[in-house]
Parts: structure tokens; C-alpha cells; sequence
């Protein structure tokens, strides 16, 4: 296997390259006439911006010519390391929590490797109505196979430091008595084979401070979110891939589905307040991107495994809901910008935490680039300050079809890889991997723009110091309704009508090439309901069919069927008078 | 935190303490702060 670092300079000179070749092109064409200031800013945009489209495809089309080696697994093997599985939850519905941990527990116990794992369910939520059902919900749990002394539940009363506090206050208190921590969120659901398989991983390699899985977005059943399920069990494999080429040892945290060497945990992952005030101050929100930094940091190795399957989490299922969970991650990675200094860390954790504030940056700068444009298509007689560049050869068309490139080959080389490794018959042929590839592009294409100028407001906001909070997610919310979709995206119609209409008066032929950017953006509220009405399970079409879809795996089963049993059981067994028993205010 | 011991299933979670200490992420000197501190040394004039 090539080194990581040969494959970084490899992929950084590629992208490096093809962003000034774009920007050369770019500027022969709009400096034909002689090279404005305007020009220039317009130019450094599309240098930058194109660095990424460049950088990310790069590692798509890397992971497609990465083989995957699936991992011969024994099972029933226990490992020697004693882990805790943490669940740490946040005003969550219990119900659904606690069966996925249910079904984890089951899917352990007939493995015969559950005396190797406890499961800690750590409560930070502040509702009583929430924490009063948990409590409920938590005696039902504790009747499951091989419960006693191996299940816990705790709640903090002050949620210091959100998630990343939960599992500091659980390592500080708990953590001694394990070797492995096994961390989840709320949604996440596991195979016992996987969880079995990344204990014995770290058994086997001393150094191994982190394994990170790649989880596959499940049970989504609105347009929006099962365009999202397919694009992360279809297309982001490979993706995950081809970033593991490059990330090597310093591979990344996600929060979730991943296990730590506790010891190392603790000793390197202590996160400080930061200093000033939220949002760039305060505690790290996106706390998961730091700790794996810390690891690299203290010489621990940091791993990602795309080929380890059976680790699944759910999505948001309609656009408001991604964009929720959107804006606190912006505030997070834009929070980075402090930490890029901080002492020891390794390059390319400093390049990482870069790659995440442009994840974000990339939007405003899309957007100051449409502006300038119109800009200079309403006042074309700018002065000049450099000569005009040699004549174009390849033309605007070129580069727009360079950047179309850029962003459908890697989908394309993956839908062929599919008729080759199994992928595509897993979802029903290569005929239905084709329809949804392609769907996908169309899908996130129209959504692009209304996705650009959420993205870009949520930088402005945390520019001008508004704290996002962290609001509790509610991802299964289907059907919205046109007038909540009004809500949330009137800013974004009028965004939309104003600049068109303004550029139409101006600079008609301009609003042209303009119209298929804002016509989305002026469709914002019926794109965003449309897409997110829900289907049942039986009339789930054939577009975004996902492997899971087909053929539901173990654990999925026995999920739906503890959600079925308990949910029988509301107001018999499990009655309200409970609730006053359990609740700590 | 609080263990309910309400809880019909009283298993609280093992006591093992195990010390986080805090990471020094910021630097203690940046630009910003040593500018601050030279205009600071002046202030007295």
C-alpha cells in the first residue's frame, strides 16, 4: 500500500494544479478585454473553491481503485478487553433508544461474547417529561437476556460540555473499569458481530487508540432522506476510502460508531473551555474532529475501516432538520479556526481541521463568486490594472464542463465499480444503482442552491458571534406542511426573487445563466416539503434503494420487533404512575 | 449526576475514577495577546 503521505502529495498537487488551471481559464475568458480588480477577486474564488471540488473528488476516485477488504471475522470469538458500550442521549425518544440497545444487547447474548460488554446509558437530558420516560422505558431494558449488572443508566442534572462532557463525566467516574469504550449516539445500532470484531481489533493492536466504522444511514422513508441513505451507503464508502489512503494513522472521529482505548482516551482527550465566549469560545462543539487530533497528538493510532459493515445510525428526513444539525456542525467547525495553532499536533490534523472549516467556508465563497459575477455583468467597464491573458483555447464551456466533471465522474467510476465487487446487485442491479446515481446528482443539484445559502447564512451567523446552541434533534420528523416549510426558508424565496429580479432589470442576458441557480432557491418551500412526505415501508419506490432496504440485516430485525412488542405494551404495563417515582429534578 | 436508587434495577455504574486532565489547545502567548501586552506596557504614559 502506498504511504499516506506520498498519496496527500499526490492528491495535493492534483488539486493544487487543476484549481490554477481552472482559475487561468477562468481568467482568459472574463479578462479577455484586459484584467480588473473584480476579475481577480473572482478568480481567487474559483481557485479556492475549486480546490475542494478537486481535493474531494481525488479521494472518491482514489477509493474507487482501492480494493476493499472485507474482514474475515470470528464471531463468537471474546475479546479479552472489557468495553462499555456508552449511549449517551439528549432528550431522545426512549422508546426507540432503548430497543435499538435492546436489539444490540440480543444480537451479543447469541454471540455468547455479552459478559464482554456493558452498555451505560447516559442521560443528559434536561426535560422531565424526557428523563421521567427514560426511567419508565429503562425498567423495561433491564428485562432483557443477561441485563443484571451489565446495563446502566445515569443521568447528569447539569449538562456540562454536551455530548463530549457526557463521556468525560463517564470516563472521570467509570472509566477505570474498562479497556475499550465503545461510543454511540442515540440513533446508532450495531451487529454484535461488529461490536464483538472491533473489540478484538483492539486487542490485537496495542496502538490502536481509535477504529472509526462508516455507519450506514437507515429506516429513512422521505425523499430527502433516503436520497441522503443511498448517497452514504452508495457513494460514501468510497469516499471513506480514499480519505483512508491519505489519513493513514491520523484517520477521523466522527462521534459516534467508533471505539476508543479508553486509557488513551483519558489521557489525551481532556478538552478545555475554550477561552472567550460561544460561538467561538466556549465548549468544542465539534468535539470529535479534536479528540482524534489529540490522539494523533499523544502518538496513538487512528484508524478508519470503510470495509467493516454492520454499523448503522438514521438521518435527518426532511431538509429543516438537516439544516438544524447543519448549523451546529458549521459552529463547531468554524471553531477550529482557534485550534489550528494548537501545540503538537500533527500536520495533517491541522490540515483536517482546515479541510471542515472550508466544508462551510466553501458556500460563502460559491455565493461571492455568483455576486461578483453579477457584479461585473452589471458594471462590465471596470478598470483595468493587468493586461489581457493569451486568447482562450479551451473556452468558459470547458471549464464548465471540467467542473461537471469533477463532480459526476467520481459518482459515475463508483456505479462502475459497482458491476464488478456486488455493490450494485445489492440494491437491485446495475439498472436501479444507475436510476439512483443519477437521481442523486439531479436531486442534489436543484437542492444545491438553497443547501448553499443555508450553509452560507449559518457562517454569517457564527461570524457575527449568534451561538447556534444545541438544539435536540427531532430526525424522524416526516410530512412537513408547506407553511412550516414557508417558515424556514421565506429568506431564502426572497433571496432568490430579489436577486434574480434585480439581475434581469440590470443585466438581462446575465439573469439567464443565473435562473438555474435562484429558480431552486424561489421553490425552496415546495422542494423542502415535497421531498420530505414519507412513504410506507411496502411502496418504498425503487429510486435510492438502498442493501438494508432489500434485505433487512439481524439487528434491524430485531429492532422493529422490540419496537413493535413494547410499543403493545404503553399504558398496560408501563403506566404513568411510575413517573413520579423515577424523575431526579 | 445522581444514581436513582428508586430504580426497581439498582445497578449503579462501577466506581472507577480515571483523571481526564485538561489539554492545552490555545496557545498562552498568541500575537493578539503579546500586541495587547506591549500596548499595555505603554499604557502608563
Amino acid at each position: 500500500m502506498m504511504r499516506p503521505v506520498l498519496v496527500r502529495g499526490l492528491a495535493l498537487l492534483l488539486a493544487a494544479g487543476s484549481s490554477l488551471w481552472g482559475g487561468y481559464l477562468f481568467l482568459q475568458y472574463t479578462g479577455a478585454d484586459g484584467i480588473s480588480v473584480l476579475d481577480l477577486v473572482r478568480v481567487a474564488l474559483v481557485g479556492l473553491s475549486g480546490f475542494w471540488l478537486v481535493w474531494g473528488a481525488t479521494a472518491a476516485v482514489l477509493g474507487v481503485f482501492t480494493p476493499a477488504r472485507r474482514p474475515r471475522i470470528d464471531a463468537s470469538a471474546k475479546p479479552k478487553g472489557l468495553t462499555a458500550i456508552l449511549v449517551p442521549i439528549y432528550n431522545e425518544d426512549p422508546v426507540a433508544v432503548f430497543a435499538r440497545i435492546a436489539a444490540m444487547n440480543r444480537s451479543l447474548v447469541a454471540l455468547g461474547i455479552e459478559d464482554r460488554f456493558h452498555i451505560a446509558v447516559l442521560s443528559d437530558s434536561n426535560s422531565l417529561e424526557a428523563a421521567a420516560q427514560e426511567a419508565i422505558w429503562f425498567e423495561q431494558l433491564i428485562r432483557e437476556p443477561g441485563a443484571a449488572g451489565r446495563i446502566f443508566y445515569r443521568r447528569r442534572e447539569n449538562n456540562v460540555g454536551k455530548k463530549a462532557g457526557n463521556i468525560e463525566d463517564f470516563i472521570s467516574r467509570s472509566g477505570a473499569a474498562y479497556d475499550y469504550a465503545l461510543i454511540l449516539d442515540a440513533d446508532s445500532l450495531m451487529e454484535g458481530e461488529t461490536i464483538g470484531e472491533l473489540a478484538r481489533r483492539m486487542d490485537r493492536n496495542e496502538s490502536l487508540g481509535l477504529l472509526q466504522t462508516v455507519p450506514r444511514v437507515i429506516n429513512a422513508k422521505t425523499l430527502f432522506g433516503r436520497c441522503m441513505q443511498f448517497s452514504a451507503g452508495y457513494l460514501s464508502p468510497a469516499f471513506a476510502r480514499g480519505a483512508a489512503l491519505m489519513q493513514g494513522r491520523e484517520g477521523p472521529y466522527w462521534g459516534h460508531n467508533a471505539i476508543v482505548r479508553v486509557s488513551a482516551f483519558a489521557a489525551n482527550c481532556g478538552l478545555p473551555v475554550l477561552s472567550g465566549k460561544p460561538p467561538l469560545g466556549g465548549h468544542i462543539l465539534s468535539h470529535d474532529y479534536v479528540e482524534a487530533a489529540l490522539l494523533s497528538r499523544g502518538g496513538w493510532t487512528v484508524m478508519v475501516d470503510p470495509a467493516l459493515e454492520g454499523s448503522y445510525e438514521e438521518g435527518p428526513e426532511n431538509l429543516i432538520e438537516y439544516a438544524k444539525r447543519d448549523r451546529r456542525w458549521c459552529q463547531g467547525n468554524l471553531q477550529h479556526w482557534r485550534l489550528l495553532g494548537a501545540p503538537g499536533l500533527k500536520w495533517w490534523s491541522r490540515f483536517t481541521f482546515v479541510q471542515g472549516i472550508m466544508a462551510y467556508m466553501a458556500s460563502p465563497f460559491w455565493l461571492l463568486l455568483l455576486a461578483a459575477s453579477i457584479v461585473a455583468a452589471v458594471f462590465p467597464r471596470q478598470p483595468i490594472v493587468l493586461p489581457a491573458l493569451p486568447q482562450a483555447t479551451a473556452g468558459i464551456w470547458g471549464l464548465g464542463l471540467a467542473v461537471a466533471l469533477v463532480l459526476v465522474l467520481p459518482k459515475l467510476l463508483i456505479l462502475i465499480r459497482g458491476m464488478f465487487d456486488g455493490q450494485n446487485r445489492r440494491v437491485g442491479g446495475t439498472g436501479v444503482a444507475l436510476l439512483s446515481v443519477l437521481g442523486e446528482i439531479v436531486f442534489s443539484t436543484v437542492l444545491a442552491p438553497v443547501m448553499l445559502l443555508l450553509q452560507s447564512r449559518a457562517v454569517v451567523q457564527v461570524l457575527l458571534g449568534i451561538d447556534g446552541g444545541w438544539p435536540a434533534t427531532h430526525r424522524a420528523q416526516t410530512g412537513l406542511t408547506l407553511r412550516q416549510a414557508w417558515a424556514a426558508s421565506w429568506w431564502i424565496v426572497l433571496t432568490g426573487v430579489v436577486t434574480l429580479g434585480v439581475t434581469a432589470a440590470l443585466a438581462p442576458g446575465a439573469a439567464l445563466w443565473l435562473a438555474p441557480a435562484m429558480l431552486p432557491a424561489i421553490l425552496a418551500p415546495v422542494l423542502i416539503a415535497a421531498s420530505s412526505h414519507a412513504t410506507t415501508k411496502a411502496q418504498l419506490p425503487v429510486l435510492f434503494r438502498t442493501p438494508t432496504e432489500q434485505c433487512v440485516t439481524p439487528v434491524m430485525k430485531e429492532h422493529s420487533a422490540i419496537m413493535e412488542q413494547w410499543q403493545g405494551q404503553t399504558g398496560s404495563e408501563l403506566t404513568a404512575s411510575k413517573i413520579g417515582r423515577h424523575v431526579h429534578a | 449526576m445522581k444514581y436513582d436508587g428508586d430504580l426497581f434495577f439498582a445497578s449503579a455504574l462501577p466506581d472507577a475514577p480515571l483523571p481526564m486532565p485538561k489539554q492545552q489547545l490555545e496557545r498562552r502567548r498568541s500575537l493578539f495577546q503579546a500586541l495587547r501586552n506591549a500596548i499595555t506596557s505603554f499604557s502608563w504614559l
